[in-house]
């Protein structure tokens, strides 16, 4: 009888155990990370022996945390690749639209300086059309500093976004010590289910941040590493990460380690996450996007310089330069321990690339290398300012005493198309005529014509001076009355850096003048080939011009941002798939809850139901017995 | 599979902003009337569309240029056509003036006139556009091209000559320099002049004359030098005796592959000179016919003179008026390839921008039932959400 009441008494228990859970389980319906809590029954052992053995009850002999490490592991992963792509997508669509939209980027304003340009070379004597020209500089200059602006702000934030997501590590990274901590505490027997619950989700969180990777210690304290295995929490122990400026630029922030040995820059090793996401936007987006357009601001100036320095403006000097930027930027490494110093020009634009290379000296001597992909680039020439390193479209001056190991980083394309300036104010200073023109004597008999005069060398001192080809016979000529040259008949005769053809068939004593073009104020022929610049293939080795060059800038990143938005699209799927796997294993069902509690409720009832039942037996025992 | 209240939740919920993200889109590009919305729609597309709108813009600037240099030749067209007018009224007074029936004074009275056209043409050369360049000074348009010091005439301009970008890869000159309408123009024949010697005492009569055989011809200067009314010799300009021979009136004088012919009396020592034909402004050759036309007619002598220094100035101006037909028909070829490239760069850019707006606009009927579907779905998503929210078994508690 008394087992009875005790086989009873240990019911009623376990379904209030039960009953609580189930009343846990309903008020964390809406907890993230929560995982359900399942009391699992066993029944007690009870007395008797051989055929009359009876049990002694019930009792929970677990309560079970549904959870499936498994189906956990893949929502982390899912977490990294969807936060990474997130942060991706925001910032490369930003670009995107920046660099394509019409009234941004930098096509509309090519396009209109260009097309004044030809508004020029049809009147070229007319003062306002030239002042227009001016207006059209200006804002084609203020449109490569404002591009290249908007992508040092994006750099910037990418700058603080990276501070801020690696001071969300460190303290998740603390808090997950913290738990780890408690759950020690608590004993390797028990199962502390819901500071379980909080380590997850707070695992799930740095997911987000950074991809990690896990292990359980014996004690059940998690350590968690990051990057190429650097450890983040060991047990108790947290190692913090930090940033820093980067060893070449002050101004851009890499990620380190902070480790006993000091601290170990892992921005290359760390990849997944909001994190990864940065680190790959500007490695990938943000750095190859300023390098093009800086290679295109370079390409567009100096082309345009050079041509309008072979022509002659209206006060009949010759054009000199027309935009202004800064040469590529050298930055030292805050490890130097020499004091070289290196100073680089852009020469050959045909293999100009833009790029960032690393100039390090070995002791003895130097090399060059590409800074985002490693490549190798051999150097000719011995650096100094008669015979420079000649390298990828760069001439490179080096000086100063370098230790070795000492290493600078040349900047070529990086923040070029910020430094551009127009630099003529004054619209007679635009060069649009040719600096010489030919002239053929009226004198002449024979039915031999010239050509309009080519500059082929707008350096030549003697460009300016006067020349007069003199036919000696029907088949030579002496220029200024000296020497005897053999005349072909439309072959190139190049005289003071001006080239000229004469065709047909000349008589004895004609004459033909190249002189300074002074007074053509009606002159276009330098207009017609400043427009040529816009057109002409001039990088990649005389491939592309500076309109196809920011074309495929915008192809590129829009094409990146393309890939990236299916990226994320398809991990935005899967990321909600592996939630809903983990959701539908751990998850709390409100329908099973409130199951449960009509199923524990009737259960405790029932047990109650047999106390009384024990209650009415002992009763009619007394009763039977006090007579 | 186990649902989760949560997951339930969550998977209405996401399903719910997927659709609504879906109808943001498709509402954005129905009120944008653009299917790219953003470069990263469609790279490929987005980039060929800047392509496009670079080139339409260029097109449409050649259009521009193109207008601008049909202007001009027009202008220049017409300053041509007056100047023929006046070279063709010159060259009838010419003709005029050689007849016999005139008077010393008619033929005054003439060489007025030819002065006064001479005025109207240096006038003709020099005019000015709208904007105050002059049309025939080739690139020095701020400078007066041509200038007149007494019978001389000198052209202050250069030869150049500007062209314009009327479509890609396509340039065309926009004007003549003064030198080649005005002053380049050979005289004589083209090849050679034939003169008589203005010290000549005969009535000889020189004609035209004509290259026959250019293989022949030695580029020198040759007397036909007459030994006795009736007997000539060709001689070179080192004295050389190219050729001997008799001469009746009206026989043509051959020699080294030219020919011309020579009628009335020379008398003994009466030269004629061939020589070269140089270069010989409009002006001076209009200048030396009113000069001719001047002359004092006394004798037979004397007016044989006159007709040989006419019938010279003639040919001068038979060549002048040849001149500027040529320049005349280059600026229609010029006008005509003008007109052709406007009409193609109008063909090119209607097809360049039927293929944009493939690319970048969109296609309304598509967009607008899309936008219903999509709109239904949400409907019907927001509907049956509500419903299995509201199933619960708390209800029945």
């Amino acid at each position: 009888m008394p087992d009875l009441l005790n086989t009873s008494l240990t019911g009623m228990l376990a379904f209030q155990r039960a009953l609580d859970l189930t009343g846990h389980n309903i008020a964390n319906a809406n907890t993230p990370g929560y995982s359900r809590q399942v009391a699992e029954f066993t029944a007690r052992i009870g007395g008797g022996s051989g055929s009359t053995y009876v049990g002694g009850g019930t009792q929970i002999s677990t309560i079970k945390r549904m959870y499936d490490a498994l189906l956990v592991e893949q929502l982390r992963i899912s977490a990294t690749g969807q936060a990474r792509f997130s942060a991706l997508n925001s910032l490369a669509g930003r670009v995107d639209s920046l660099l394509a939209d019409a009234d941004t980027g930098l096509n509309t304003g090519l396009q209109n300086f260009f097309n004044t340009m030809q508004d020029v070379a049809n009147d070229p004597a007319e003062i306002p059309t030239r002042q227009a020209l001016l207006g059209e500089a200006d804002s084609i200059a203020g449109r490569f500093r404002s591009l290249d602006q908007r992508l040092d702000q994006l750099e910037n934030e990418v700058n603080e976004r990276l501070t801020l997501a690696v001071d969300d590590i460190n303290r998740i990274a603390s808090q997950i010590a913290d738990v780890n901590d408690k759950i020690a505490v608590a004993g390797v027997g028990a199962r502390p289910n819901d500071l379980l619950d909080r380590r997850d989700a707070l695992v799930l969180e740095l997911s987000g941040l950074v991809s990690v990777s896990t292990t359980i210690q014996d004690d059940g304290a998690l350590n968690v590493f990051i990057g190429s295995g650097q450890s983040l929490v060991l047990g108790t122990n947290v190692q913090r990460f930090g940033v820093r400026a980067s060893e070449f630029d002050p101004t851009r922030v890499s990620v380190v380690y902070e480790g006993a040995s000091g601290s170990t820059p892992l921005d290359t090793a760390l990849s997944g996450g909001t994190l990864g996401g940065l680190l790959e936007f500007r490695s990938r987006v943000l750095d190859p996007s300023r390098q093009s357009l800086g290679q295109t601001a370079v390409a567009f100036v100096n082309q345009f310089n050079a041509q309008h320095s072979a022509g002659m403006d209206l006060r009949g000097n010759l054009g000199g330069d027309f935009f202004a930027i800064d040469p590529p930027r050298v930055l030292y490494s805050s490890n130097n321990a020499g004091s070289g110093t290196a100073t680089a020009a852009v020469g050959d634009l045909g293999a100009f690339t833009g790029a960032d290379y690393v100039l390090e000296f070995d002791g003895a001597s130097y090399s060059l290398t590409r800074a985002d992909n490693g490549q190798s680039i051999p150097l000719t020439g011995s650096g100094t300012a008669a015979d420079p390193f000649l390298a990828d479209g760069m001439s490179i001056e080096v000086g100063g005493a370098p230790a070795a190991g000492d290493r600078v980083m040349i900047r070529t394309g990086h923040n070029a198309a910020g430094t551009i300036e127009s630099l003529i104010s004054d619209p007679r200073s635009i060069a649009l005529a040719a600096p010489t023109r030919a002239q053929s004597s009226f004198a002449n008999i024979g039915d031999a014509t010239i050509s309009q005069a080519m500059v082929v060398d707008a350096e030549d001192p003697a460009l300016l001076t006067p020349a007069v080809i003199e036919f000696t016979s029907a088949t030579t000529y002496s220029i200024n009355g000296a020497g005897s040259f053999a005349y072909v008949d439309g072959d190139p005769i190049v005289v003071n850096g001006s080239s000229v053809t004469i065709n047909g068939v000349p008589a004895v004593g004609d004459q033909f003048t190249i002189e300074a073009n002074y007074g053509a104020s009606g002159d276009n022929s330098n207009a017609l080939l400043l427009n040529n610049v816009q057109s002409n293939g001039v990088l990649d080795g005389g491939a592309i011009s500076i309109g196809e060059s920011y074309g495929q800038l915008v192809a590129s990143v829009g094409g990146t941002a393309h890939q990236i938005q299916s990226g994320l699209a398809a991990q935005n799927v899967v990321y909600a798939n592996a939630e809903e796997a983990v959701l539908s294993k751990s998850a709390v069902n409100l329908d099973e809850e409130a199951a449960n509690l009509i199923r524990f409720q009737q259960a405790y009832q029932a047990a109650a139901q047999v106390v009384s039942v024990t209650k009415t037996l002992f009763d009619s025992l007394l009763a039977a017995t006090s007579r | 599979m186990r649902i989760s209240t949560q997951g339930a939740y969550l998977n209405g919920l996401q399903a719910m902003q997927r659709l609504q993200e879906a109808l943001d889109y498709t509402q954005r590009q129905i009120s944008s009337g653009r299917r790219i919305l953003n470069p990263s729609d469609d790279p490929i597309g987005s980039s060929r569309a800047i392509e496009l709108r670079e080139a339409i813009s260029r097109l449409d600037q050649f259009d521009r240029n193109a207008t601008i240099v049909n202007n001009r030749l027009s202008q220049e067209e017409s300053a041509l056509n007056s100047i023929n007018n006046v070279m063709q009224r010159v060259r009838e007074l010419a003709l005029q003036a050689n007849n016999a029936t005139q008077s010393n004074e008619s033929r005054g009275l003439i060489a007025i006139e030819m002065r006064e056209h001479l005025e109207n043409l240096v006038q003709l050369a020099n005019q000015q556009d709208g904007n105050g360049s002059y049309l025939f000074a080739g690139n020095l348009e701020g400078t007066q091209p041509v200038a007149r010091m007494g019978s001389s005439f000198t052209y202050n301009g250069d030869q150049g000559q500007r062209f314009i970008q009327i479509g890609e890869g396509r340039q065309v000159s926009d004007s003549d320099p003064g030198s080649s309408v005005f002053f380049q123009i050979r005289n004589g024949n083209g090849t050679f002049t034939a003169l008589a010697d203005p010290g000549n005492t005969g009535t000889g009569l020189i004609g035209a004359g004509s290259l026959v055989d250019p293989t022949v011809y030695d580029q020198d200067q040759y007397t036909v030098q007459f030994i006795d009314p009736n007997n000539y010799e060709v001689l070179d300009s080192l004295g050389g005796t190219v050729a001997t021979a008799s001469y009746q009136s009206g026989d043509t004088v051959a020699f080294r592959g030219i020919e011309f012919s020579l009628s009335g009396d020379p008398a003994a020592g009466d030269q004629f000179i061939v020589a070269p034909s140089r270069f010989q402004d409009i002006f001076s050759t209009i200048d030396n016919l009113a000069t001719a036309v001047e002359r004092t007619v006394i004798d037979d002598v004397s007016r044989v003179e006159m007709n040989n220094a006419i019938n010279a100035s003639l040919y001068d101006i038979d060549q002048a008026l040849g001149n500027i037909l040529d320049i005349r028909t280059q600026v229609g070829a010029r006008l005509a390839a003008t007109e052709n490239q406007i009409d193609s760069n109008g063909a090119f850019k209607l097809t360049m921008q039927a293929t944009l707006a493939d690319i970048q606009d969109l296609d309304y009927a598509e967009a607008i039932s899309r936008l219903s579907l999509e709109s239904t779905t949400l409907e019907a998503a927001q509907q049956s959400f509500i419903r299995t929210q509201q199933l619960s078994l708390f209800n029945y508690f």
